[in-house]
């Protein structure tokens, strides 16, 4: 096993940590699908309001890759599609009937996933709804048929505050999880399994998986830090990584037959917990009460890379975080002049760090936006080494060569450099919308 | 009591902000607006993009913390330069009203900088429709702490317009100017008006009474004696007989510009900027590096037919002029330093060890920091490209 010690990262921790054990969620009347936020995929809708759909009936398809099919959490009527923002379809809302139906695929066992080749099991995953649980490094787009990449990653224990770690939910799963790392093998490239150190895993039938062994704080674990940190040639930079609790998804939809829903999703507030609940889950009914009500910031998909979603809104494909934050308060009197000893901040500039308790989010900026001093901090803190000032510098003269130079893809959007930026430059942002537009130019 | 000032604060701001935007009768003035609003009001703002969690630190912050730095050299200069005068004048030297001179003399000149500058400032802010930068708080400090005290107070606005008008805006503002805006205005004020801020005649603001208000007395600097010194003659020596000592040139109570003279009180600044993490310790290591290591080199050379600076202990070149004040406040600026690792300690080496070249066998110039510093001002965006490059190199290309 390699062992991997990331230096660079995240020297806080967050308030609100879950306990390590499983609520089970309430029954819900209505899933959805959201097809706005996987990422680079036009779809082309295969139902329309009002239809009838079970467990598994392909919602849409992607215009790109019609192979690609993407199959409804729930068993109902279509009750709502709705458009976004340039008519990206933003959800497919389906009621669900009182008892549900699945669509019936083929079961695969070990005996015929051992006689399948790639081509045959990527168009399995592609039919069954499971292939876009897989990502690419390093758009961190679902991947399309042809690509060849030179290694599968698999993180067991993603470090943003707070996901699902594979304590929690490879509990009873250890052999649907080993059925699917041996599905992943399948498509042509070796996998990696990471577990993260003080998470190790011990059962039988995961530990010998196991290949990597990684130290360090948020994002160390993060399949593009992986890679950077394991890299020895150009070759490798085109890989393809899952969620650990995406690979029990795919083993499950392959080995049953049925489109898999079942979800356990992590909840910050009131108390840190973990909660059972179905793919495609209102969100509301995962909080109530006053940690569900106003001045709160609700947060999808991890701290400092999830997006802010609306109370009505509902669970993404590959999402399992749910994470509330204070939203910004009242001006501060001479704010920047407090001692600090609760304003938590990477640097020691107040009080806060000779303590570093964890601290509860906020969402504020805590300051506004101004010119870059290259006071350094961003390249200080990147756990893959980008100099940032002068990377965001080259995108600013619009040298896109330039910061490609500097390891624009290697960034893996962390957050981190806009999270400590004092000028409150919005750095991760236009590293990703530039390295969006940099990938729809080359297709 | 807190609360019910932040209340009637946001009431006031609130009434005024109509006139302020766009179509207010007084839009033009908004930068000047909101600096004012943010610096009694703090603003929370919701962040549009992810991370929605922010760090606390700010530039308003980070600013206020070089201030904050600023504060011993710029007390103890206070009262440095309230004591010399009196002292000169032959009147009593008790504490309050040395420091009651001291102000007269030095908030006249920091008055006139803040205010001059703050109007360049807020100019070009308003043409160019972006916020006031927190980082002329700085620069309107550090410049006159770089002045005699006798200087003269429109020089002192001449200076700093020049500062912040050709050393910052004309290159675009905050962050892209190439030279340190409070050093420029001082380079300016230097090659301008040598007779006001050289010689032996500028460096005590002596107030023979209230009404004929300040003369001038001579009193030489210990720069200004090393380099009239006779080679024969050990530099040590010289200033033990003029009453500068080491532990003088160190303690600081010694004729000089405002804020450079005490390298006690600009280590206990130095010791903020390093605990905070807001300087960095590179730089300044770099250059006590420098100075030392040629200092010593210049030892080697040292012989009866060469000036006598080159016999001294290197440790005396820390304690004397401008060094100590240039390299923890404008050698550390981040802006027109390198923004490499590396770098930071070629950088901070090299101006350590010109400002001692410059010192010692440039007989024209008795001090050499602000060259130092200015010159090589000029190569760190040099330093940054060639670190750039190699570290680019370095990485496994991903295209």
């Amino acid at each position: 096993m390699k062992t991997l010690s990331i230096k660079k990262g995240l020297p806080l921790s967050v308030a609100g940590a879950p306990a390590p054990k499983i609520e089970k969620g309430p029954a819900v009347s209505s899933v959805a699908f959201l097809p706005e936020i996987l990422p680079a995929i036009k779809p082309r809708l295969l139902v329309k309001n009002g239809d009838t759909v079970k467990i598994g009936t392909p919602l849409f398809k992607d215009k790109n890759n019609p192979d690609v099919l993407f199959l409804s959490p729930g068993g109902g009527t279509v009750t709502e599609i709705l458009y976004g923002h340039r008519r990206a379809i933003s959800r497919i809302v389906i009621q669900t009937g009182r008892t549900e139906d699945h669509e019936r695929f083929d079961p695969v066992d070990k005996e015929q996933l051992a006689a399948m080749d790639r081509k045959e099991i990527i168009s399995v995953l592609m039919a069954r709804g499971l292939w876009g649980f897989i990502r690419n490094l390093p758009y961190r787009t679902i991947p399309a048929a042809d690509e060849t990449p030179a290694s599968i990653w698999v993180s067991l224990d993603p470090s943003d505050p707070f996901q699902v770690p594979s304590g929690v939910y490879l509990k009873g799963n250890e052999s649907l999880f080993a059925f699917g790392i041996r599905a992943l093998e399948c498509l042509g490239a070796p996998v990696f399994v990471c577990e993260s150190l003080g998470s190790e895993v011990s059962h039988e039938a995961v530990a010998p998986l196991v290949t990597h062994r990684v130290s360090g704080t948020y994002p160390a674990e993060d399949p593009g830090v992986l890679l950077y940190h394991t890299k020895t040639s150009p070759r490798e930079n085109h890989a393809w990584f899952i969620s650990g609790q995406d690979v029990l998804m795919l083993a499950e939809g392959l080995s049953t037959g049925r489109y898999p829903t079942e979800r356990i999703v992590s909840v910050s507030a009131p108390a840190g917990r973990y909660m059972k609940t179905r793919l495609g889950a209102p969100l509301a009914s995962l909080l109530s009460g006053e940690a569900a009500g106003e001045n709160r910031r609700w947060i999808m998909g991890g701290l400092f890379r999830g997006r802010s979603v609306p109370k009505d809104g509902y669970l993404g494909l590959t999402e399992t975080s749910l994470l509330i934050a204070l939203d910004a308060g009242d001006p501060e009197l001479f704010g920047f002049l407090r001692p600090g000893l609760k304003k938590p901040t990477a640097s020691r500039t107040f009080l806060y760090a000779l303590h570093k308790k964890p601290f509860a989010p906020l969402a504020d900026m805590h300051g506004e936006e101004r010119a870059c001093i290259n006071c350094g901090k961003c390249q200080a803190i990147c756990p893959v080494d980008i100099m940032v000032p002068f990377a965001y510098k080259s995108i600013y003269a619009g040298e896109i060569e330039d910061a490609l130079a500097h390891g624009l893809l290697d960034c893996v959007v962390c957050g981190l450099c806009s999270f400590v930026c004092p000028a409150k430059i919005e750095l991760a942002e236009t590293f990703e919308s530039t390295r969006h537009a940099y990938h729809q130019d080359r297709i | 009591m807190g609360r019910r000032i932040e209340k009637s604060l946001r009431a006031l701001f609130d009434r005024g902000r109509p006139h302020f935007e766009d179509k207010g009768r007084l839009s033009r003035l908004r930068p000047f607006y909101e600096a004012t609003e943010t610096f009694f009001l703090h603003p929370a703002i919701a962040p549009k993009n992810k991370p929605f969690v922010r760090d606390s630190l700010d530039l308003k912050r980070y600013m206020s913390i070089v201030l904050i730095a600023l504060m011993s050299p710029l007390l103890f200069g206070i009262y440095n330069a309230g004591f010399h005068a009196r002292n000169a004048s032959g009147l009593s030297t008790d504490f309050a009203t040395v420091f009651g001179d001291g102000l007269l003399i030095v908030l006249p000149i920091i008055i006139v900088s803040y205010a001059v500058g703050l109007f360049w400032e807020g100019l070009f802010a308003a043409i160019r429709r972006h916020p006031v930068s927190e980082g002329f708080l700085v620069t309107g400090l550090l410049f006159p702490l770089t002045l005699p005290p006798t200087i003269p107070l429109w020089q002192v606005a001449a200076g700093i317009t020049f500062g912040v008008v050709i050393g910052k805006e004309i290159f675009g503002g905050t962050g892209r100017n190439l030279f340190n805006p409070a050093l420029t205005a001082r380079a300016f004020i230097f090659f301008a008006y040598p007779v006001q801020m050289s010689g032996d005649a500028v460096w005590i603001a002596v107030r023979e009474s209230v009404e004929n208000g300040i003369n001038a007395v001579s009193g030489a600097t210990p720069l200004a004696l090393a380099a009239l010194a006779d080679p024969t003659e050990r530099i040590e020596a010289v200033f033990a007989n003029n009453g500068y000592a080491f532990q003088t040139l160190f303690f600081g109570n010694h004729i000089g510009s405002i804020g450079e003279t005490s390298t006690l009180c600009i280590l206990a600044g130095a010791l903020i900027l390093l605990i905070t993490g807001i300087a960095s310790y590179r730089i300044m290591a770099g250059a006590f590096i420098g100075a030392i290591a040629i200092g010593a080199m210049f030892n080697a050379l040292a012989s009866p037919d060469l000036p006598a600076w080159f016999s001294v202990n290197p440790f005396y070149h820390l304690v004397t002029g401008g060094f100590a004040f240039g390299v923890v406040y404008m050698a550390t600026d981040p802006v027109t330093a390198p923004g490499t690792d590396k770098s930071k300690w070629i950088y901070g080496f090299l101006i350590g060890a010109i400002a001692v070249m410059v010192r010692v066998i440039n007989p024209a110039f008795p001090e050499g920091v602000m060259l130092a510093i200015l010159f090589m001002n000029i190569f760190s965006p040099l330093m940054e490209y060639t670190e750039t490059r190699i570290r680019i190199r370095r990485r496994i290309p991903n295209v």
